[in-house]
C-alpha cells in the first residue's frame, strides 16, 4: 500500500467518526435543554384558535414524526437512519414542504458565494503576507496595523459598512437578495448579470476580511522561514533571490494549509452571518428564518448540511496536504 | 612559500541591531595559501562565525560591511555588485559549509532539485541531466551513496546531512571552501568523516584551501596547517599549527588550550570548552587590550592603546606580554 | 516581573491594552455618572443625532449612544466570561494531554481536534435556539465551553515540548507528584502561552455573542453590541440610511476585537522572538 493511500485511509476513517459525533450532537444537544419545544410549537401554531381537537392531532402527529414516543437510542438510530436516506424532516414553517427541498435550493447560493471568496481570499492574503515579510520596512509597517484592523472587523460588521456605502450611499449596487424579484432563475443572461450585480458585494465583503485575516498568519509564517538557516546556506551558494522566495513560499504555506483547515468553520459561520446581512438566499439566511420561527427540522438540518460541508472541504484540505508536504507521506512510512 | 590564493586586509563587519553596532569583526587580516587548511580558533561569540560569513563577500543584514578587502587572485569582492557576487563568486569561486546541517537544506525539497537549482544558478545552459549526471559521478567519486540524491532532507541523518551539504557546497570547484563548525553538531564517527572528506576534497584538488572554523581548538590539530586565534572581532594569534598548540604565545590561547583537559579521549565535542571569565562586550569596545579583564599577566600598560602584532620570529601576537620566556622560545630567533 | 517589562516595551501590546482598558472604563464607569435605562424608550424611531440625543435614537426610540454604552459593557462581560472558561477547559485538557502522554494524550487530543472541525457556532445554534430567552450568563458559558479546543491545543503542544525537561525529572526524582508537577512545574512555563490564548478567547467570545445574536440568538434580557446590529439589520437602518444605528456597535466590535489582537500580536513578538525578524 502506497504511504500516501495509507494516510488517505486513516483520514477516512477519523471523518467518519467525527461525522457520528457531529449526527449525536445535532440530535442530542437540543433534547439537552429541558423542555419539549414541540408543545411549545403546537401552541404556538394554534394561537389562531384552534379546537383542542385539531391541537391534540397535531400535536400527536408531531410527536410521532419525531419519534418522541420512543426511547433516545431508539429515537437516535431512526434519525441516523432517516439523514442515510437523505431525510431531514419536514419543516414547521412551510409546513409540508421538506427540509431537503428547502436547503437543496439554499445550498448552491451558499456554495457559490464561500467556496470561490475563501479560495481567492485564501491565496490573494498568502500572497499578500508573504510580499509584506519579503519588502519589510514601510510595506510591512504600514500595511500590517491596516490588514489587522481590516481582518479584526467582523465579516457582517465589514459587511454592513459595504451595504451602506455601495448600496445605499453610493446606490450603485443592489442592497439585498440573490437576484431582482421580477426575474426568474434561468440560465440567461439577463439573470446571470443581475445575479453577478447582487453577488459582488457579499463576495467583497467575505474577500476582504479573509485576505486580511491570512496575509497576517502568513507574513509571520515567511517571516519565520526567512530567517531559517536553509535560506541563509542557499544565498551563500549563490542561489537567486527569486528561487529562494519559492522555497519560503512554498513552506510557509503548508502551516497555512492546516491553519485554514482549522479555520475553516468559524470562516463558513462568518460567511452564514454576511449572507443575512444581504439577504442572500443562501443557508444562512435560511437558518436565520427558521430560528426566527422555531422551525427546528429546518434549524438541525441546516446545521447538519453545514456540519457536512465543512468536514468534506476539511477532507479535501488533508487530501491536498497530503500531496504538497512530503514530510507527511515520509511519517506513513514509519508506522 | 607557496602562493596565496586570497587575501584579507583589514575587514570590518560589524552588524547594525536597534541602532547599536556591534563590532563582530573589526580589522581582520589573512592571508589563505594554495593546498592549505587555515584554522580558526576561538570562544563563542568572538565573531569567527561571522567572519566566516563575511569572507564569502555576502553581508546578510543585519551584518553590514564597514570596510576593508578581500582579494582573490586580483577580484576585489567586498564591494562587488550583489548579482555579479552571486553568479560568479559565491558556491562557484567561494564556497560555504553552515553550522547546523540539521537545518541547512529545504526540508521541502529533494536534495535533487536543489542541486539543480544551485548549479543552474551558475550555468544555466546545463540540462537537468547533465547536472545529475554530474552530481552522481562527484557522490560516486566522494563513495557516498546515490541513492541520496533522491531524499528529502528529512530521510537522512545528521551525519550523511553534512557530508550531503558538503559535497553539493564543493561542486562546482571552489577555490576556498568555508567551513562553520562543520563538526560541532555531530557524533565522533561522523566527525571523523567530514574531516576526511574535507582531506580528500583538498588532495584530489577539487578546493584549493579551507578555512575551518571551531570553537575546539584541538580539533585543528588533525586538521590544520595553520591556525588564528581570534578575540573581541580580531585575531590575537597566528602561527603554524604546531607553534599555536604546543607553544601558545598568547595568554588567551594558552587559556584555550588548558581549558580543555582531555583533549582527545571521550570529547564528544558537544561540551564547549569552558573558559573562565567571559568575553568582552562587543558593542563598547575598552581601549587597549581586549582580552585585558580576563589576562593573568595583565599590567597597566596594557590598558592604554590598541595592542598591535608584534612579530617575534616568524609569528605574530597581539600582546604585550607573549609568553616567550615561559616557553622557552627566544625572541630573537 | 520581568515579563511586564518586556511586555511594556512592546509598543503593539501598551496601544492594544490601553485601548482596551479605554472602552472597558467607559462601559464601566458611564452607568455610574448616568442613571439612564438603555431600554427606555426617549423619542420616535430612528431620530437622527441631535444635541439631546448625540448618537440619535434607534428603531425603539431608545437613546443609541446609552445603549451603545451598556452594549460595550455587555459583550466585553461575554467575552471576559466566555474566555475565562474556555481558558480554564483547554488549559487542563491540554496540560494533561501534553504531560502524560500515551493514551490520555491520545484521547484528549483526538477529542480537541474533533471539536475543532466541528463548527463551534453549530453546537452553540443547537443549545440556544431550543430556548425561548437566553440570559446573558447562559450564552457566555455555551461560548466558553464551545471555544476551549483552541487552548487546549496551543498549551498541550506548549507542555509537550516541556515534558522533557530537566526540572520536570528533577521534581519527579525529588518525589513530587504528577499533580504538583504540573501546578508548580508546568503551569508557571506556559502562563504566557495561556494568558495570549486568553486574549484571543475574549476576542473571539465576543464575536461569537454578536454572531448569535445577528441569527436572533442574543441575550434576551439586556442589549449587546450584537443585539443593536441585529436590531438594526431587521428594522431596516441600513436601508433607510440610519447610519448612526449600526455604525456605533460595528466600530465598538471592530476596535475591541482590534485591540485585543494588538495586545496578542505585541506578546506574540515577545514571546516568540523569532517573529521579530532581527
Amino acid at each position: 500500500m502506497s504511504p500516501y493511500f495509507k494516510y488517505i485511509l486513516g483520514k477516512l476513517k477519523w471523518y467518519v467518526l467525527i461525522f457520528f459525533a457531529a449526527l449525536f450532537l445535532n440530535f442530542f444537544l437540543p433534547r439537552l435543554i429541558p423542555g419539549n419545544p414541540i408543545s411549545a410549537l403546537v401552541a404556538q401554531m394554534a394561537g389562531g384558535g384552534a379546537s383542542s381537537d385539531v391541537l391534540n392531532k397535531l400535536y400527536n402527529s408531531y410527536i410521532h414524526e419525531f419519534g418522541l414516543d420512543h426511547p433516545w437510542y431508539v429515537q437516535f438510530i431512526d434519525y441516523v437512519v432517516k439523514v442515510f436516506h437523505g431525510d431531514l424532516g419536514t419543516s414547521f414553517s412551510l409546513y409540508p414542504t421538506k427540509v431537503n427541498t428547502i436547503l437543496a435550493q439554499a445550498l448552491p447560493w451558499t456554495i457559490a458565494l464561500q467556496v470561490p471568496s475563501i479560495l481567492l481570499g485564501w491565496i490573494l492574503g498568502n500572497i499578500l503576507g508573504a510580499l509584506a515579510a519579503y519588502k519589510k520596512g514601510k510595506f510591512d509597517g504600514t500595511l500590517f496595523p491596516i490588514t489587522l484592523f481590516v481582518s479584526s472587523i467582523p465579516y457582517f460588521c465589514f459587511a454592513i459598512i459595504l451595504l451602506y456605502l455601495f448600496g445605499v450611499i453610493l446606490n450603485i449596487l443592489p442592497i439585498g437578495g440573490g437576484y431582482s424579484m421580477a426575474l426568474t432563475p434561468t440560465f440567461s443572461i439577463v439573470f446571470l448579470t443581475d445575479a453577478l450585480k447582487h453577488y459582488l458585494l457579499p463576495f467583497l465583503s467575505l474577500l476582504l476580511v479573509i485576505i486580511g485575516g491570512q496575509a497576517i498568519g502568513m507574513r509571520e509564517m515567511s517571516i519565520y522561514e526567512l530567517n531559517t538557516d536553509y535560506v541563509r546556506y542557499a544565498k551563500l551558494l549563490g542561489v537567486s533571490d527569486k528561487k529562494i522566495i519559492r522555497y519560503v513560499f512554498k513552506n510557509a504555506m503548508l502551516p497555512q494549509i492546516t491553519g485554514l483547515s482549522i479555520s475553516l468553520g468559524t470562516m463558513v459561520g462568518g460567511a452564514l452571518i454576511t449572507e443575512i446581512v444581504f439577504s442572500y438566499p443562501g443557508i444562512g439566511t435560511w437558518l436565520f428564518n427558521a430560528i426566527r420561527q422555531q422551525d427546528y427540522p429546518l434549524i438541525q438540518g441546516g446545521t447538519l448540511v453545514i456540519t457536512i460541508s465543512v468536514l468534506l472541504a476539511n477532507f479535501l484540505i488533508d487530501i491536498v496536504y497530503g500531496i504538497v508536504d512530503p514530510r507527511i507521506r515520509a511519517s506513513q512510512l514509519e508506522e | 612559500m607557496k602562493k596565496l590564493v586570497a587575501e584579507v586586509e583589514n575587514l570590518k563587519a560589524y552588524y547594525k541591531v536597534k541602532g547599536r553596532i556591534l563590532k563582530a569583526v573589526d580589522g581582520v587580516s589573512l592571508g589563505l595559501r594554495d593546498g592549505e587548511v587555515l584554522g580558526i580558533a576561538g570562544e563563542s561569540g568572538c565573531g569567527k562565525s561571522t567572519l566566516a560569513m563575511s569572507l564569502s563577500g555576502l553581508f546578510l543584514p543585519p551584518l553590514k560591511y564597514y570596510g576593508g578587502k578581500i582579494k582573490l587572485k586580483d577580484i576585489e569582492i567586498s564591494k562587488m555588485d550583489r548579482k555579479l557576487l552571486r553568479k560568479n563568486v559565491l558556491g562557484k569561486k567561494i564556497s560555504f559549509i553552515p553550522q547546523s546541517a540539521m537545518n541547512a537544506l529545504n526540508p521541502t525539497l529533494k536534495i535533487r532539485n536543489f542541486v539543480i537549482d544551485v548549479l543552474k544558478e551558475h550555468e544555466p545552459e546545463l540540462s537537468e541531466e547533465e547536472i545529475i549526471d554530474r552530481v552522481e559521478e562527484r557522490f560516486d567519486s566522494l563513495s557516498l551513496s546515490k541513492r541520496v540524491i533522491n531524499s528529502y532532507p528529512f530521510e537522512l541523518s545528521g551525519g550523511m546531512k553534512q557530508r550531503v551539504i558538503t559535497v553539493i557546497s564543493t561542486l562546482m570547484n571552489p577555490e576556498i571552501l568555508l567551513a562553520d563548525e562543520p563538526t560541532s553538531a555531530l557524533d565522533v564517527s561522523s566527525q571523523h568523516q567530514i574531516i576526511k572528506l574535507i582531506k580528500t576534497l583538498l588532495e584530489r584538488r577539487i578546493v584549493k584551501s579551507v578555512v575551518f572554523i571551531t570553537h575546539e581548538l584541538p580539533l585543528l590539530r588533525h586538521i590544520a596547517d595553520r591556525i588564528a586565534i581570534m578575540y573581541a572581532g580580531q585575531i590575537v594569534e597566528r602561527g603554524t599549527t604546531s607553534q599555536i598548540i604546543f607553544s601558545p604565545l598568547h595568554p588567551y590561547t594558552k587559556m584555550l588550550m588548558s581549558s580543555i583537559i582531555t583533549p582527545e579521549k571521550g570529547m564528544k565535542g558537544k561540551e564547549l570548552p569552558v573558559v573562565s571569565g567571559s568575553p568582552p562586550n562587543l558593542y563598547e569596545i575598552v581601549a587597549g587590550c581586549r582580552f585585558a579583564e580576563r589576562c593573568p599577566y595583565v599590567t597597566e600598560e596594557c590598558k592604554i592603546n590598541e595592542i598591535k602584532f608584534h612579530k617575534i620570529g616568524d609569528r605574530e601576537v597581539r600582546c604585550l606580554h607573549p609568553l616567550t620566556e615561559r616557553n622557552g622560545i627566544n625572541a630573537a630567533k | 516581573m520581568e515579563l511586564l517589562r518586556s511586555l511594556i516595551k512592546s509598543r503593539k501590546f501598551l496601544i492594544g491594552t490601553s485601548i482596551f482598558l479605554a472602552l472597558l472604563l467607559t462601559s464601566l464607569i458611564f452607568p455610574l455618572v448616568n442613571s439612564s435605562d438603555p431600554l427606555e424608550m426617549v423619542g420616535l424611531l430612528y431620530e437622527p443625532p441631535s444635541a439631546e440625543h448625540v448618537l440619535g435614537t434607534d428603531n425603539f426610540g431608545r437613546d443609541v449612544l446609552i445603549e451603545f454604552i451598556y452594549g460595550m459593557k455587555t459583550s466585553i462581560f461575554v467575552g471576559l466570561v466566555a474566555g475565562l472558561i474556555a481558558t480554564l477547559i483547554g488549559t487542563t485538557i491540554g496540560v494533561i494531554a501534553g504531560y502524560v502522554g500515551r493514551l490520555t494524550d491520545n484521547i484528549l487530543n483526538s477529542t480537541t481536534n474533533l471539536f475543532l472541525v466541528i463548527p463551534s457556532f453549530v453546537i452553540l445554534i443547537l443549545l440556544s435556539s431550543s430556548l425561548k430567552s437566553r440570559s446573558l450568563l447562559f450564552l457566555a458559558i455555551i461560548i466558553g465551553i464551545t471555544s476551549w479546543p483552541w487552548t487546549a491545543r496551543a498549551v498541550r503542544a506548549q507542555t509537550s515540548s516541556l515534558r522533557t525537561r530537566e526540572h520536570i525529572n528533577m521534581a519527579k526524582l525529588n518525589g513530587m507528584n504528577n499533580f504538583e508537577i504540573m501546578l508548580s512545574e508546568i503551569l508557571p512555563y506556559v502562563s504566557s502561552y495561556i494568558f495570549m490564548a486568553f486574549v484571543l478567547q475574549v476576542a473571539s467570545g465576543i464575536l461569537s455573542e454578536a454572531g448569535l445574536s445577528m441569527l436572533g440568538l442574543g441575550p434576551s434580557d439586556v442589549v449587546s453590541l450584537g443585539t443593536m446590529l441585529s436590531w438594526a439589520l431587521l428594522y431596516e437602518a441600513v436601508r433607510t440610511g440610519a447610519w448612526w444605528a449600526f455604525f456605533p456597535p460595528t466600530i465598538g466590535i471592530s476596535l475591541i476585537t482590534f485591540s485585543l489582537l494588538y495586545m496578542n500580536t505585541g506578546m506574540d513578538e515577545i514571546f516568540n522572538p523569532r517573529l521579530r525578524g532581527e
